[in-house]
């Protein structure tokens, strides 16, 4: 290595670390709330250190069934994402290998639907889930998830496949596979790392959603997201049951990231070309 | 295609012919693919155009349920209505420049951060993960999180800002020419590493070899990078811009608990408003119509995006 | 054998006996099977109703389900299962300023009957008349019963107070001139906080100090009167305060903040709800124990001695089926019982309703302010803040305008006008 690019490495390391700390700073924060004493919190001037303690997890531990809210989190994500690639994959291929114009007008109509402002289709929603008697149950909100979900996921598959050589399946079908075999066993596989890409993409919209979760569920579907800003009282000193809180939303997500990211990354390079 | 599709029906026929088979391949391809994709299609419209469609109806009522025997037709008005309302146009100034800033501010950035980790060592392995932490973070936490760490007389941040004088002394909230962009700000904060992450894919998928090859031409990297890498990343470019302009735009987690819409209303964006007339005050009507017009935003801006990614289609197959 | 048969014996006879008792309690339980789904707003007292469920299920047999949210959470869910008659709540925790809404619509169950049926079993002649009153009672309609009353108290440092040789508050003209005289920005000293966020926060506690300056939000036919005389000039000294001598950030504060700025010792007063007054006492969370004093609210000179009162009602969903309903109000019964609201208060719920509950020996050696938060009570306004059907909307608009004022990108005459006019078009 010359000197040169020895300067740049130590350069770009450098950038990457105050990067990461740019980043990751403000979650700690949040974090180590969670194990200072109330009083510690906030200070004149604010200060680094404290002694810590686990009377903040007490207190969440307290007023929330943390076990019950990262399952319905759990549920509300999984179902979703299920759902979404079960509908959107086959959509996707669909519309990759059709010439039909009309094709790109369905892709087009997904990728408007997946920018519906949530509060249009809230009430509506809210009221066709009443009728149906699914209000309260993680299943209206799977529901509602899946439709930003459904659509993303069609999209995003059809660049995928699109992406995709053409002669791959034809050499299946004319080997005598059926159709639905071709897609199913010579298509799919090729886009493995895709359909994490997007699985990961509805896991993450759907941990994270907030507003459709608070209207349409009930205690015992409350998921965590929904459960976070209600620990975040009004006159009460909360931001450490927040930040208990927190652990438990961000630790199972951030889990999943760990462990897909590197078919993250790759199942994005595959689709993007 | 029909090349294909007569070979396959030679091939079919001689190997089973069943009542199936009998049917062109061409139309049961067609029938396949349509099969494959209804799902899908019925789907989203049961269950997503027809609440929109329920949507626009409302927004065609002055409609609140909290006031039932209100109820009655009144066309277009709250339309007119709106336009009218100074509050709703500075409402869509106010998510037009959110969008814009944002966006940019996180291509430019998220780009940087992919460059710098483009090289596969162990190092950027573990930056890329840790650095995916922001977007794992529920949006509303990440504004609670920024509103304790800037409150200007005790947070962590804040406090020094306001001390050392570089912001006034209310803090970035609470003073209507900087509470706008400190919510730019978070915005950055919780989404450039999805930038990054998308524009990193990107980078990694480009043909090494031709990268090499202007290396060894002499081309300059600025060069290198200009002729060569960008033009091949415009589809990851895209990718994020799209994704990244719809989610800004419908912006409203981490708004709703830093300021609320604050000071004023210089941080009110539509769905701050839409929101707070469907979800505080129950008027389906009015928020209805401020949710129908940013939904017409947001077409207007995919109809864009659909149109280049056609024209860099377009240009990528001709080549 | 015979020891194994012996054992089998015993494990019968327990068996028995844990019938019997079953049976016997089931008899005694008459809502047994019965479960309860109570909505229940993030304060003080929500970690104690969940904490006091098991002993409810105890008494009756009821299983009750609190499900604990942050204030809008809490209007927007059980405002959806009213309008969409869903009945998934069977008891809500009712804001006192949502009553004429709820009157209005019929979303609760009016208790009136109830209470004449078993009007023996309530003494409410112990339950102060203005808390039934505001915190449920609209135009005649027992929407909600007062389940968790808040007073408005003033609360101060009395050693800065006494260091600067003055005395506690008693006028409107005394609170603001202590204010300008306790503060000193170079020793991050402010004399006064209050709430500055644009929405609910900033509007809220500005129709406080307006009541307590001689202003209103209404005139006397009920129509808003937000740009009166007097509603300018108490914003005009209300903003000027905020730029003066309040904690810099106060202009952005919601009521986390406040009470934050005031444990931290910043502030040397602060008007707040009783029901955050047993921090300050407590070293875990608060900087200033021993240095804070309650004190009953100050009021313009000249203008009559009442006080503002706010909390929370215990309503019983309409559209809930009769046996809920029944089971619903014997939860009502129960939770608002002299005994249980001793327990809950010792328990740090912060909320009163009963005269017994406020003079208990337990509780005033526990929670010196006692005696503060009975003349309140007894002198109680809980219409300050408007509970009228239109309540909502007003506050929103108060809660823009006012907040424009604070941060200096409106005057108060033009806020006030312009605030008026849109309120004036809800009518």
């Amino acid at each position: 290595m010359t000197t040169r690019s020895l300067a740049f490495d130590t350069a770009r390391r450098g950038f990457l670390l105050l990067t990461l700390a740019f980043f990751l700073l403000p979650f700690l924060w949040l974090a180590m709330t969670a194990y200072k004493p109330s009083n510690a919190i906030f200070s004149i001037p604010p200060h680094l250190f404290f002694e810590p303690t686990l009377d903040q997890f007490r207190n969440a531990l307290k007023i929330f069934d943390v076990g019950s809210l990262v399952l319905s989190s759990l549920m509300i994500a999984g179902g979703s994402m299920i759902l979404s690639l079960m509908l959107g994959v086959p959509a996707g291929y669909a519309l990759a290998r059709s010439s039909h114009p009309a094709a790109m007008g369905v892709a087009y109509f997904f990728m408007t639907i997946r920018m519906v402002p949530a509060v249009a289709a809230l009430i509506p929603f809210y009221l066709l889930m009443r009728d149906i008697g699914l209000i309260g149950s993680w299943m209206s909100v799977v529901l509602i998830n899946c439709v930003l979900n459904t659509a993303f996921v069609s999209w995003m598959m059809f660049s995928y496949f699109r992406g995709l050589p053409k002669e791959l399946e034809e050499a299946a079908l004319t080997d005598g596979c059926r159709q639905f075999g071709a897609f199913w066993k010579v298509s799919l596989p090729a886009v493995r790392s895709g359909i994490i890409a997007s699985a990961l993409f509805c896991v993450l919209f759907s941990w994270n959603d907030f507003l459709f979760a608070m209207f349409l569920t009930r205690l015992d579907s409350k998921p965590i997201s929904v459960a976070l800003l209600s620990a975040y009282g009004t006159k009460d000193i909360t931001w450490g049951t927040l930040g208990a809180l927190a652990h438990f939303s961000t630790v199972p997500i951030v889990l999943i990231v760990l462990v897909l990211n590197r078919y993250f990354v790759q199942g994005l390079t595959k689709g993007i070309n | 295609m029909t090349n294909i599709a007569m070979n396959l029906s030679s091939t079919d026929q001689a190997r089973a012919p069943s009542g199936l088979s009998s049917i062109p391949f061409a139309t049961r391809r067609k029938f396949f693919l349509v099969a494959m994709a209804l799902p899908a299609v019925a789907y989203v419209i049961a269950l997503g155009v027809f609440p929109l469609v329920k949507g626009i109806w409302y927004s065609l009522y002055e409609y609140n349920l909290l006031k039932p025997a209100r109820t009655h037709f009144v066309g277009i008005d709250n339309y007119v209505n709106l336009l009218k309302d100074a509050d709703f146009r500075g409402a869509i100034a106010n998510t037009v420049i959110f969008t814009v800033f944002s966006v940019a501010i996180e291509l430019v950035f998220g780009f940087i951060i992919a460059l710098a980790l483009w090289r596969d060592d162990r190092f950027n392995r573990v930056c890329l993960t840790l650095i995916l932490i922001p977007v794992t973070i529920t949006p509303l936490v990440v504004g609670l999180i920024f509103k304790g760490l800037l409150l200007a007389d005790y947070g962590m941040v804040g406090y020094y800002l306001a001390q050392w004088g570089l912001t006034d002394p209310r803090g970035l909230f609470a003073t209507p020419s900087t509470a706008l962009a400190t919510l730019i700000f978070i915005d950055i904060w919780e989404w450039t590493p999805l930038v990054a992450l998308i524009l990193l894919a990107g980078l990694k998928a480009l043909p090494g070899d031709l990268l090499e090859a202007a290396a060894v031409d002499g081309a300059t990297a600025w060069r290198t990078f200009r002729s060569i890498t960008l033009p091949l990343m415009l589809p990851a470019v895209m990718l994020a811009l799209t994704l990244r302009t719809i989610d800004a735009f419908r912006v409203f987690d981490s708004v709703f608990v830093t300021t609320g819409g604050g000071p004023g209303n210089s941080t009110n964006t539509l769905m701050v408003y839409a929101v707070k007339e469907g979800l505080s005050f129950f008027n389906i009507g009015k928020a209805s119509a401020i949710a129908n017009i940013a939904l017409l935003g947001v077409a207007i801006i995919a109809a864009c995006f659909i149109l280049m990614i056609r024209h860099f289609d377009k240009r990528a197959n001709g080549r | 054998m015979t020891f194994m048969k012996g054992n089998f014996q015993k494990f019968a006879t327990v068996c028995a006996v844990a019938l019997m008792t079953g049976m016997a309690q089931a008899a005694d339980k008459p809502l047994e099977g019965v479960t309860l789904n109570l909505a229940s707003m993030n304060d003080q007292f929500s970690a104690v109703l969940a904490q006091i469920a098991p002993k409810f299920k105890e008494a009756t047999g009821a299983e009750l389900k609190v499900d604990i949210m942050d204030y809008g959470s809490l209007l927007t869910k059980t405002t959806a299962d009213f309008v969409g008659h869903t009945a998934g709540y069977d008891l809500i925790t009712m804001d006192i300023v949502w009553a004429g809404q709820f009157a209005a619509n019929g979303y609760t169950v009016d208790l009136n009957e109830l209470m004449k049926r078993d009007a023996k079993d309530l003494d409410s002649a112990d339950i102060y008349p203005k808390l039934m009153e505001a915190l449920g009672n609209y135009k005649g309609k027992q929407v909600a019963y007062p389940f968790a009353g808040y007073a408005n108290v003033l609360a101060y440092r009395k050693d800065l107070f006494d260091a600067a040789g003055l005395k506690a508050p008693e006028t409107m003209e005394d609170l603001v001139a202590a204010a300008y005289k306790l503060t000193d920005p170079a020793k991050k000293q402010y004399g006064f906080v209050a709430n500055g966020q644009k929405g609910p926060a900033v509007a809220q506690d500005w129709m406080q100090y307006n009541a307590e300056m001689g202003g209103a939000i209404l005139d006397k036919d009920g129509k808003p009167a937000l740009n009166s005389e007097a509603n300018i000039k108490s914003l005009t000294v209300y903003r000027d305060l905020f730029k003066k001598a309040a904690p810099p950030g106060a202009a952005d504060y919601d009521w986390g903040g406040r009470e934050e700025s005031f444990r931290q010792g910043i502030a040397a007063t602060m008007q707040t709800w009783s029901v955050g007054a047993p921090g300050y006492y407590d070293p875990k969370t608060s900087k200033v124990v021993g240095k804070v004093a309650i004190a009953l609210a100050p009021r313009g000179k000249g203008l009559p001695k009442i006080y503002g009162i706010g909390g929370w009602g215990m309503a019983i969903n309409a559209d809930a089926k009769d046996k809920q309903k029944e089971a619903a109000w014997t939860f009502i019964k129960w939770v608002t019982s002299p005994a249980i609201q001793k327990e809950m208060n010792l328990a740090g719920a912060g909320s009163y309703i009963r005269k017994s509950t406020v003079a208990d020996k337990d509780l005033n050696a526990k929670y010196p302010f006692l005696p503060v938060l009975n003349e309140v009570f007894e002198n109680g306004d809980g219409d300050y803040r408007p509970r009228i059907p239109e309540y909502p909307e007003i506050q929103d608009i108060l809660g823009t305008a006012v907040n424009s004022v604070l941060v200096g990108t409106a005057e108060p005459k033009a806020a006030l006008d312009a605030a008026q006019e849109a309120a004036a078009k809800l009518f």
